[in-house]
């Protein structure tokens, strides 16, 4: 699995690196950054918790 | 945040058309699924029942939208949906929220490094002391008034705390929301109401130039100090007028919000004793249950945009000028999404608009959070299982804040 956040729709809820830390972490404005774009299997689960629970619609997965 | 729901002031209401906001915001406050439920069975924008306020103003349209997908374009196309309305007694816009793009990008640029997750985890220890102390005073009674005791005091107390501000002003503050959030409760009418907003914003104006002046040659370390510090894009300062409207904003739109927030949420856990139990067992799901009650129970009721030009949602037609009435509960709790129609509380996942939605997302949602995380936390560890005390008839206040002045709790088995 692959992840990516879409900059222009982040507006910093901040909610990936919250339930998805592992793969996750905030910038200096709280908005989200992947730290694994290519996401091991054991934290695949967390990235689509992230994904259902992002209000922008900003993380994509492939 | 005073009327998030009505973007004019409405100068001169007709006594027939008070009547019927406060009617209509009251059938709201009680049960806003419901509400929503009922008024989506009709069409999925309504031009009717929220129209009563607006008239007031002077015949403003209105169209409260009560889609998921159309709420979400009208946060997050900025083109067509404008921010930009005069609110809350301020005669200039405040900032950021009566601003739009590209000037609004400028200023959440320097505001959103002061409010991130890592600064407010800094704070944290401050708000678990004061909660404690909170908790100390009352748990020997068995019972408290907890809006008065915590929700109230807390989020007004870590206010002052970022400002610098002596604790001693705690009263002050809490009027002053008062008056910001719901003039026309404090003064007993809308009229009156106005007024007293007017003249209360012109005071906090006036409070905190006072504190701009103090810090003038000798800063100290709190965010007046840094505003009167930063530099925004161009390299200039940010003007003292720009500094007051930010200020102004902190105080209207950071203080009842988490107050409400906790008072729903308290109330939730109170009246759901498995949920009380869920937290003892496993206090990891906090954020969990806050996430979903914060989704469920939308503190926050109404957010308004102004359509710039004519447009169209969900095939209605939206004149220019039209007052856009974002229905936050609507988009939380839809049956478009069978999954948001009930209480999950050991999921956090469920995305949810109650900190708003694109450019304008809640400055301070990670104060908030810590906030109500940290509320949780410490009241759980030492009162983990309570209830509304009997007799006790819960009355949400009718705003666009959903909020509960009076809820009483007792308990019995105490720990530590
Ligand atoms: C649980 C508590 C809170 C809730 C539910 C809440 C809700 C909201 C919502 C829905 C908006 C969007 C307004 C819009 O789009 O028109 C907003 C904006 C805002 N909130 Fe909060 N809020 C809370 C706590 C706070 C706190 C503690 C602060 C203090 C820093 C704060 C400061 C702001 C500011 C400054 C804005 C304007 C942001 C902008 O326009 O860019 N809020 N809030
Ligand atoms: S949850 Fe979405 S909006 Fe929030 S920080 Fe992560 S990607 Fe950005």
């Amino acid at each position: 699995m692959k992840v990516t956040i879409d900059v222009d729709r982040c507006q910093g809820h901040g909610r990936c690196y919250e339930v998805a830390p592992d793969v996750f972490t905030d910038d200096d404005r709280g908005r989200g950054e992947v730290i694994k774009a290519d996401v091991p299997v054991e934290f695949e689960a967390q990235v689509l918790l992230a994904v259902s629970a992002c209000p922008e619609k900003a993380i994509t997965v492939s | 945040m005073a009327d998030y729901g009505q973007g004019g002031a409405p100068s001169a209401m007709s006594p027939e058309a008070e009547a019927q906001i406060k009617a209509w915001t009251y059938e709201r406050s009680n049960d806003p699924r419901g509400y929503y439920e009922r008024l989506r069975a009709k069409c999925p924008v309504d031009f009717e029942t929220h129209q009563s306020a607006a008239n007031g103003a002077g015949g403003i349209t209105t169209a409260a939208v009560l889609s998921r997908a159309d709420i979400e374009e009208v946060l997050r196309n900025t083109d067509i949906f404008s921010s930009e309305m005069p609110i809350m007694g301020s005669q200039e816009p405040v900032i950021p929220l009566g601003v739009d793009p590209p000037l609004h990008s400028m200023y959440r640029r320097v505001l959103d490094p002061l409010f991130s997750p890592k600064k407010m985890a800094v704070l944290q220890p401050k708000v678990a002391d004061a909660v404690n102390e909170m908790i100390d005073s009352f748990i020997e009674n068995g019972e408290v008034d907890f809006s008065e005791a915590i929700a109230v005091p807390l989020p007004c107390l870590m206010f002052l705390e970022l400002l610098g501000l002596p604790g001693a002003e705690l009263d002050e503050m809490v009027r002053w929301k008062d008056i910001m959030i719901r003039p026309e409760i404090v003064a007993g009418s809308a009229e009156a109401g106005m007024a007293l907003q007017a003249q209360t914003a012109g005071e906090i104006y006036g409070r905190f130039g006072a504190e701009m002046e103090k810090r003038r040659n000798a800063p100290t370390d709190d965010l007046i100090s840094y505003f009167m510090s930063a530099t925004v894009e161009d390299g200039r300062n940010l003007t003292d007028s720009e500094i007051l409207r930010i200020l102004f904003l902190l105080l209207a739109a950071g203080l009842d919000t988490v107050t409400i927030s906790l008072q729903a949420i308290f109330n939730y856990l109170a009246t759901h004793p498995e949920a009380q139990q869920l937290i003892h067992d496993d206090p990891d799901q906090i954020d969990n249950v806050i996430e979903e009650l914060l989704r469920w129970e939308t503190p926050v009721q109404t957010l308004t945009r102004i359509a710039k030009v004519d447009t169209e949602l969900s095939g209605c037609p939206i004149a220019a000028g039209t007052h856009m009435i974002a229905a936050l509960p609507s988009g939380n709790v839809n049956e478009e999404y069978p999954e948001t129609l009930t209480v999950d509380l050991t999921r956090g996942d469920k995305a949810h608009l109650s900190f708003g939605g694109g450019n304008h997302r809640c400055l301070g949602s990670h104060l908030a959070r810590m906030e109500l995380r940290t509320v949780l936390r410490e009241w759980h560890k030492r009162i983990p299982f309570y209830s509304i005390k009997p007799g006790t008839d819960i009355e949400w206040v009718a705003s666009t804040l959903r909020g509960i002045d009076y809820l009483p709790l007792v308990w019995t088995s105490e720990k530590g």
